[in-house]
């Protein structure tokens, strides 16, 4: 029962933030602060996650195929399909949950019980739309950047592993990389980037939204947001992984 | 012109306010006053449209505010300016984005008519040199006075002030309340102002409405406190020692 009531809040969340904005100009300039701030500042985390999981993709693949059977070259293939199909839209959106989601959380939290909410409401602004709508946003617009990069990042770390450990030959890598390209494994990760962003902004919105109380209700809506988001992403990547693969 | 009528609000079986009625005057710093957890601030925010009323009305200057829907209620809201407790000023703005937001969000003024409006209204609250600080480098009367700027800003014909003088000394108090006084004299506007502080109810209060158990209790102005022998509000009003000292000697 509690389930459905949070449901039926979120929803007319949504409604609220799904709205025109007060001032266009406003909302643009909102927009590129918040990709500054949920997408730019993300970088640097989200390069090194990539570079560390591509690298240890390749080692972990490669030590494994010691039967010669199986070619090096699959070693750059399955780097580059775990890389685009999962560990990038799928772990990033996690850790993206954790950087950018528990911010959000917090971020309204705080200005739920500061009263500078109501102070929007009384003004006559649309709290919802004006706080969360530049957010989704700037998240759907720029997370598929990110984790496009995130991609590249993580495939060039399997190459440097192949490099430094001297596992395999990196021409071998490189042509595994190459091999048998299906650009659709890119439109499906994109696809759950952009419902990813979508849950990343929404579900900590929600949270932080609706806090009552003080400081420690703010940390544990933050708790919540990042448990419940991670949830609906591993849910969601399931239904979406069927819908679109099988 | 303020006009509440037989407002009830209930939040599920908790009824918090019972069937209150009140006029607050224009040009005169009205105030509402009661114990903690009395129902006041539930009566501000009825006032204002962050509750909706379970029963009764809203009234500005005629207009039936509680009837109209959330987005016809944009226009009279622009009018309210509004001064909370802790001052609620947006964190991640600078004092001089903070008086100049509602301007920029509602009117169409160009950037200098909004940074002379901003200037005039730093100005009018003493606070000419802080237009670079963030809030969190203001201190507790300096933040108050930017609300009371930030409020004025949209020239509003309704002014609402959260225990203004809460966490404040005396001194600082005192600026406050004569500036709230000021104010709703110089723009003839209606200020509604909920307290606890006794000293600003003896100050300021022209017309003063105690709310005892969500119920209006009492109203007159700050001399009829003294004359009063409406036991709750005595009781609220003359807590100390040496306030009931001060109302025997007053009363001779």
């Amino acid at each position: 029962m509690q389930f459905i009531v949070e449901l039926g809040r979120y929803v007319k969340l949504l409604g609220a933030v799904f709205s025109r904005p007060e001032q266009w100009k406003t909302f643009r300039n909102q927009v590129f602060k918040e990709m500054n701030t949920l997408g730019i500042d993300s970088l640097p985390i989200i390069s090194i996650i990539s570079v560390f999981m591509g690298a240890v993709i390749t080692i972990q693949t490669a030590s494994n195929l010691d039967g010669g059977f199986i070619p090096l070259y699959s070693v750059g293939y399955a780097a580059r399909q775990s890389m685009i199909l999962e560990f990038s839209p799928t772990i990033i959106a996690l850790i993206l949950i954790g950087k950018v989601g528990s911010s959000i959380s917090s971020e309204l939290g705080t200005m739920r019980v500061s009263e500078q909410i109501d102070a929007l409401e009384i003004m006559g602004i649309n709290s919802a739309n004006y706080l969360i709508l530049p957010k989704v946003v700037a998240c759907i617009l720029f997370n598929p950047f990110l984790i496009t990069l995130s991609m590249v990042i993580g495939i060039s770390g399997g190459y440097l592993a192949t490099v430094f450990t001297g596992i395999m030959a990196g021409s071998d890598y490189e042509y595994g990389v190459r091999y048998d390209f299906n650009s659709f494994d890119y439109t499906y990760a994109m696809i759950k980037t952009v419902l990813f962003a979508f849950v990343i902004v929404t579900v900590p919105a929600f949270y932080g939204y609706y806090v009552k109380g003080g400081s420690v209700e703010v940390g544990r809506a933050s708790t919540k947001a990042v448990v419940s988001s991670s949830i609906v992403i591993l849910i969601l990547n399931y239904v979406v992984t069927q819908l679109l693969l099988i | 012109m303020i006009e509440v009528k037989n407002i009830t609000k209930r939040f599920g079986d908790n009824e918090v306010l019972s069937d209150v009625s009140a006029q607050f005057e224009r040009g005169k710093t009205n105030l509402i006053i009661g114990a903690s957890g009395s129902g006041k601030t539930t009566l501000t925010k009825c006032i204002v449209g962050l509750h909706d009323v379970s029963d009764g009305e809203v009234l500005y200057d005629g207009v039936n505010f509680s009837a109209l829907k959330q987005s016809e209620r944009k226009e009279i809201r622009q009018q309210i300016g509004f001064l909370f407790q802790g001052g609620a000023l947006f964190d991640s703005m600078t004092v001089e984005e903070n008086v100049m937001f509602p301007l920029k969000m509602f009117t169409t003024q160009s950037k200098k008519e909004m940074q002379m409006r901003v200037d005039f209204c730093l100005d009018r609250v003493n606070l000419s040199h802080t237009h670079k600080l963030f809030p969190a480098e203001l201190s507790g009367g300096m933040k108050k006075r930017v609300g009371i700027a930030r409020a004025i800003a949209m020239n509003p014909r309704y002014l609402f002030c959260d225990e203004p003088n809460s966490g404040l000394d005396p001194q600082t108090s005192i600026v406050i309340d004569q500036l709230i006084n000021e104010i709703t004299a110089e723009y003839d506007i209606t200020t509604i102002v909920i307290t606890h502080d006794m000293n600003s109810v003896l100050e300021i209060g022209e017309n003063v409405i105690f709310i005892y158990k969500g119920k209006k209790w009492w109203q007159g102005d700050k001399r009829d406190i003294l004359e009063t022998d409406n036991q709750e509000l005595t009781d609220f009003v003359y807590a100390s020692d040496f306030m009931k000292k001060i109302r025997q000697r007053a009363r001779g």
